[in-house]
């Protein structure tokens, strides 16, 4: 299927595990495209800190011959959603176009989704969100501020999907994979994050897809995500696909 | 056929039967209303100070949001959903006493079925308080209560746990509402023909015309049990989906276990149960009431506390067991922190201390049972273990939250936390003590009921104590 | 309303029998042991031919397939069910025993007498020790209650578990059963005396004599209740759970023992009926019993599905991998659709919940004699189903997949072959057997409960109400 003049997309992101360095910039780039309020040191110490997208680092191995390990991890936008069910308010379902959506409107702040992610990567707004006088004119117009208790995650920058089949339709022509780029793919500087459209074979996202070192998080869940993963290239083993699972316990 | 005859004189030289007149029994019971207490009014206004304090807590927590907690990510739900599945758990007190105790025919229930049902509702009520207060926008919480916006077709999403609590826990309220007043009409008829003026209006209405006929006494028990049969589902059922909030959940060790629903049943009974003891103490001491809180309803409930307490220490063992049964990591990490790791190993030994241990061992003494003071203590304690259990159910799940360990959190409740809990309690006790200016603690006609329905045998030598069951 | 034509409600049936004197009691009920001799001895040929056809298809089965486990789920099933029903209708009268209802006394013999089925029980366990896979797999260990336990752990350990019920189960029928040895001591002649004498091990009924029974049977009593959890616990997580990959269910003990009460229940029911019915004992045996025993059952038919649901709930809702392969290896019986086990399923909901619920639910059926019995056999059937769902579901995953997370190919059950259902009747006729024997030597009706039963109770009158006065001694 290709993606046509309508939009029938499914969102979904590849991370080359293999290519990520731990740089962080795709936690600043998501931190200002998204308007997510900053994170200080007291936020960070008592868990609160907000930030959609995150680079967990793992140590692997024992000293002198110790490896950093970096994985990215943002919200999965699981197909089999556990955080979907449990919200009493609907404030997040699943769309037709692969994502899970948060409606900020209808949150009433219960939390029970964010118990449900086996990510933890939904975020509870402890505070009301404040930025410096000099930050206020930085604000991305695109996305709404959140307000104090409820709930915010990933989106997969759908305001740039949005304006991006807005053109696409004005112009009457087909998305151009690559053409949407959300913040974190686009600020990545070693491509390790690639996002595009599921269902159009020919993207990015498809042809990686299919590669023998492809797995998903905690596949024991069952949680069928739009979020795929490629595995860390290691020249002294051998390629150890579809059953590696994220974070050890050393 | 032979009858035993039931002869009201040869009961006065009986030993096992306390015989209470009617009058001893009207004066006695009705001086919370008729004469209150020197020291009501002043325990009243200490206590409203507290609910005060305490209300004012909850109105900064609202005013400046859910920062204020001890709460983090990923430890989402702490102390008010500990507290919150506390209360509900202590709401279980009145149904199992008063139902089924009333289904089996158990005569020793009698003079605690009122406080029992009491209990259940103030307990729900201060229950449905914290899921409330503990969302980020408690103002806006009605939309998932009442789905009050069909116009934009906004409806509340009934496949939610979080849906099925107000629903269970409303029809348990409603349903121990009623059937708390139903027992109470007798009584209110009772104390309408001793009151004057506003009173005697106050209780002429809520009395519905009460004059003890028998089609009113036939009708008044028929509700009674109808009300216990129906409420025994309604009991069971709202435990467990306060169980299943957590047990349907998959990514949280710890919680995803099939054993929860009847092991948060029995653990309901076993704290409510309790709850239920501290207050007959209290009661006993409070109002004097000697003659009718007897030693031997306390042995009764022992007896039924050291049963319970056991199933639910096999329920508890399940869970443990079949929780380390899979040996998966994450799940082994989770109660490694828990049994081991400091505070939490702290925490689960004074748990299984005073949930089991300390006051299961004491009751196995008749000595103990009968001793108003020790069966005060223990049952406190075991309400210490129940809240513990709760918590460390809770909290160290969301603590240790799947493989990702680099989102491993700690929780702290901050102090206004704690402040909310105590309000909790002084809350409670507020309600009882208003209602006990008004209403009778102790249910005066199941008192003179009990009064017919024993009697004392004679068996060749032995006296022997015997209840009278009916025959329709 | 469902209108029933056997509800006998004249007062004269209900209320418990007043002035039958002590020896006339025990006249009545020494009287059963030798009544309809002839027909008893027909039926006992019967079982024991079909019971010794029975233990020879197990040796047959056992030689030739000792090596496939996959072949043994239907005798697993018969143990389960064995053990479900004749070792919970002891429990049926221990418990109103402990809370001192006077109601259980009629009935506490022949319950007790139910630990005899434990004999076909033990017998039909040992080949599923032999073919049970081993704790250790391929050199790695299986997941199992008995984590670092020594290697032998399931197998020996489980049957030293049921051996200890039935032990204990004995003991307390004999305990239970010396006083009235005691009056077949003094009111039979020939062997029956013989026996008596010997068994009631010189009962006088001294005071000190009956302080010790009653003791006695207080403990035996919590004992067995004690272990009989404790063996379900074992049963259940070794003989089923253990084996399916990723089955991890810490409901399902309880949901065992819970299913154990309700069969013992049935079987208790179901004996007492035919008991009132074949040896005259309308009597001792009233609706008050039947009305009491039903009540118990329509309680723990509620419990059935309370503790199925609780499981099914959090599977059904979670959709792991291992979630979705219990709901389709145990409710489904296949990846897609409804599988055999399925139905299997169905059926059993049908017989063990749906159908006894809507005719219990009934007071005027519980409140009768004929009425209890209809939910009782439907729910003997219902549990053997249940019991093959569960068992036979189990036991056909292949020993190769024990280690995997979870079961990722829900195996193809099989039917039972001729060898499995010659070993289901034989093993219930095993089970019968003992009962129909042990009925010769000792009543059905426990005498001196139902003499007691008459001092203790009396109906008395109060203003226009008739009543039962029942004593209870401490």
């Amino acid at each position: 299927m290709t993606t046509n003049k309508t939009g029938k997309q499914n969102w979904g992101m590849v991370v080359d595990v293999d290519k990520c360095t731990g740089c962080q910039a795709c936690v600043l780039a998501c931190q200002s495209e998204n308007n997510v309020p900053i994170n200080t040191q007291e936020r960070f110490e008592r868990g609160r800190a907000i930030s959609w997208i995150r680079v967990e680092r793992y140590w692997e191995g024992n000293y002198p011959d110790v490896k950093a390990r970096f994985i990215p991890i943002m919200c999965q936008h699981c197909e089999n959603a556990p955080c979907e069910p449990v919200c009493p308010v609907y404030a997040t379902y699943h769309n037709s176009e692969g994502l899970n959506v948060q409606v900020y409107n209808r949150c009433v702040g219960t939390r029970y989704c964010a118990n449900g992610c086996p990510f933890t990567v939904r975020f509870f707004n402890y505070w009301e969100p404040v930025w410096p006088e000099s930050f206020r004119n930085h604000l991305n117009p695109d996305v709404t501020v959140r307000s104090r208790g409820i709930m915010e995650k990933c989106s997969f920058c759908v305001q740039r999907i949005r304006r991006g089949v807005r053109t696409a339709k004005k112009e009457n022509r087909d998305l151009i994979d690559g053409e949407i780029q959300t913040a974190c793919s686009q600020a990545c500087p070693t491509s390790a994050l690639v996002f595009g459209d599921l269902n159009d074979n020919n993207s990015a996202v498809s042809k990686m897809k299919h590669d023998e070192r492809t797995y998903k998080l905690l596949p024991h869940l069952n949680l069928d995500q739009n979020v795929v993963y490629l595995a860390k290239v290691d020249p002294e083993k051998k390629i150890e696909s579809h059953s590696v699972e994220s974070g050890s316990h050393d | 056929m032979e009858y035993w005859s039931l002869n009201p004189t040869s009961l006065k030289v009986m030993q096992q039967k306390r015989n209470l007149s009617q009058i001893h029994t009207n004066k006695t019971l009705l001086n919370g209303q008729l004469n209150t207490p020197k020291w009501w009014a002043p325990t009243v206004l200490i206590l409203g100070i507290a609910v005060v304090i305490g209300l004012s807590a909850i109105g900064v927590m609202v005013n400046k949001g859910l920062g204020v907690t001890g709460l983090s990510r990923p430890v989402y739900w702490g102390l008010f959903i500990t507290t919150f599945v506390f209360w509900v758990g202590i709401s279980h007190a009145g149904i199992m006493i008063s139902a089924i105790l009333r289904l089996t025919q158990a005569e020793w229930r009698r003079p605690v079925t009122r406080a029992a049902e009491l209990l259940t509702v103030f307990s729900l009520l201060t229950a449905l308080a914290f899921p409330l207060i503990h969302a980020g926008r408690p103002w806006r919480i009605i939309y998932y209560i009442i789905p009050y916006d069909f116009a934009r077709g906004i409806y509340p999403n009934i496949r939610s746990p979080l849906i099925w609590d107000p629903v269970a826990i409303g029809t348990y309220l409603t349903g121990s509402t009623l059937f708390l007043y139903i027992a109470l009409i007798p009584d209110l008829g009772n104390l309408r023909d001793r009151t004057t003026g506003w009173q005697n209006a106050f209780y002429t209405i809520l009395a519905l015309g009460w004059r003890g006929n028998p089609r009113q006494w036939k009708m008044q028990t028929v509700g009674g049990i109808l009300l216990s049969a129906l409420m025994l589902p309604i009991f069971v059922s709202v435990h467990s989906i306060v169980s299943w909030d957590f047990a349907i959940i998959p990514s949280v060790e710890g919680w995803h276990s099939t054993i929860f629903a009847p092991y948060f049943v029995i653990g309901a009974v076993h704290s409510g149960v309790s709850a239920v003891v501290t207050m007959m103490a209290l009661m006993r001491w409070l109002w004097k009431w000697d003659d009718f809180i007897r030693p031997e309803h306390f042995d009764a409930l022992a007896r039924l506390l050291i049963v319970v307490a056991t199933a639910w220490l096999g329920f508890t063992f399940l869970e443990l067991l079949f929780a380390v049964y899979g040996l998966d990591a994450p799940e082994l990490a989770l109660r490694e922190m828990q049994l081991f790791q400091w505070p939490w190993n702290f925490l689960f030994i004074i748990f299984m201390l005073t949930a089991y241990i300390i006051p299961v061992t004491m009751w196995l003494f008749k000595k103990v049972r009968t001793n108003i003071a020790l069966m005060f203590w223990t049952s406190i304690l075991v309400n210490i273990g129940m809240w513990l259990e709760r918590f460390m159910i809770i909290v160290p799940g969301l603590a240790r939250k799947q493989p990702f360990v680099f989102t491993w959190e700690a929780y702290r409740p901050s102090g206004l936390e704690w402040l909310i809990l105590v309000w909790s309690f002084a809350w409670v006790t507020f309600l009882m003590l208003l209602f006990s200016r008004f209403f009778p603690l102790v249910p005066l006609f199941e008192q003179k009921e009990s009064q017919v329905f024993t009697d004392d045998v004679k068996i060749g030598r032995a006296s022997v104590p015997a209840i009278i069951r009916e025959i329709d | 309303m469902i209108k029933n034509p056997t509800v006998e409600m004249t007062d004269e049936k209900h209320l418990p029998q007043a002035n039958v004197p002590f020896d006339q009691i025990a006249k009545d009920l020494v009287r059963t042991t030798t009544h309809g001799g002839k027909t008893i001895r027909r039926v006992s040929i019967i079982l024991g031919v079909l019971s010794i056809v029975g233990i020879v298809a197990l040796i047959v089965k056992l030689i030739t397939q000792r090596d496939d486990s996959t072949q043994w789920g239907y005798v697993a099933a018969l143990v389960s069910f064995l053990l479900t029903v004749g070792g919970g209708a002891p429990m049926v009268a221990i418990a109103p025993v402990l809370a001192k209802a006077n109601w259980v006394r009629p009935i506490t013999r022949i319950s007790a007498i139910f630990s005899l089925t434990g004999i076909a029980t033990l017998i039909m366990t040992i080949p599923l020790l032999v073919v049970l896979p081993p704790l250790v797999v391929d050199g790695t260990r299986r997941r199992s209650i008995w984590f670092e336990g020594p290697n032998f752990s399931p197998h020996v350990w489980d049957y030293i578990g049921i051996l200890g019920l039935i032990i204990t189960g004995l003991a307390l029928f004999y305990t239970a059963a010396i006083p009235d040895f005691a009056v077949m001591r003094d009111h039979t002649t020939g062997w029956r005396k013989r026996v008596g004498r010997i068994l009631s091990r010189g009962w006088i009924g001294s005071n000190s004599q009956w302080r010790t029974l009653r003791m006695r049977i207080g403990m035996f009593g919590t004992f067995y209740f004690l272990i009989l959890i404790f063996v379900h616990f074992l049963f259940s997580s070794d003989f089923a759970m253990g084996i399916v990959p990723g089955w991890r269910d810490a409901i399902f003990p309880m949901y065992h023992s819970i299913t154990s009460l309700q069969g013992g229940l049935a079987a208790v029911i179901a004996s007492l009926w035919f008991i009132r019915r074949y040896f005259k004992l309308e009597k001792y045996i009233h609706i008050d019993q039947f009305w009491s025993l039903s009540r118990l059952l329509f309680a723990t038919t509620l419990l059935w599905i309370y503790f199925f649901y609780s499981a099914f709930i959090v599977f059904w809702y979670g959709r792991g991998g291992a979630d979705k392969a219990w709901i389709d290896l145990l409710v489904r019986g296949s990846k897609e659709g409804i599988g055999p086990m399925g139905w299997v399923f169905i059926f059993a909901g049908i017989f063990i919940f749906i159908a006894p619920w809507w005719w219990l639910i009934w007071n005027s059926v519980r409140r009768s004699i004929n009425g209890p019995i209809i939910a009782a056999s439907l729910i003997l059937i219902g549990i053997m189903l249940d019991r093959v769902r569960i068992f036979v579901t189990a036991w056909s995953v292949p020993t190769e997949h024990i280690h995997d997370k979870y079961l990722m190919i829900i195996p193809q059950t099989s039917l039972p072959s001729g060898l499995d259902i010659m070993i289901i009747i034989g093993g219930i006729c095993i089970g019968l057997l003992p009962i129909l024997v042990i009925s010769r030597v000792i009543p059905v009706v426990s005498i001196w409960e139902m003499q007691q039963f008459n001092l203790l109770s009396k109906p008395v009158k109060y203003m226009k109400t008739h009543g039962v006065l029942v004593a209870k001694p401490d």
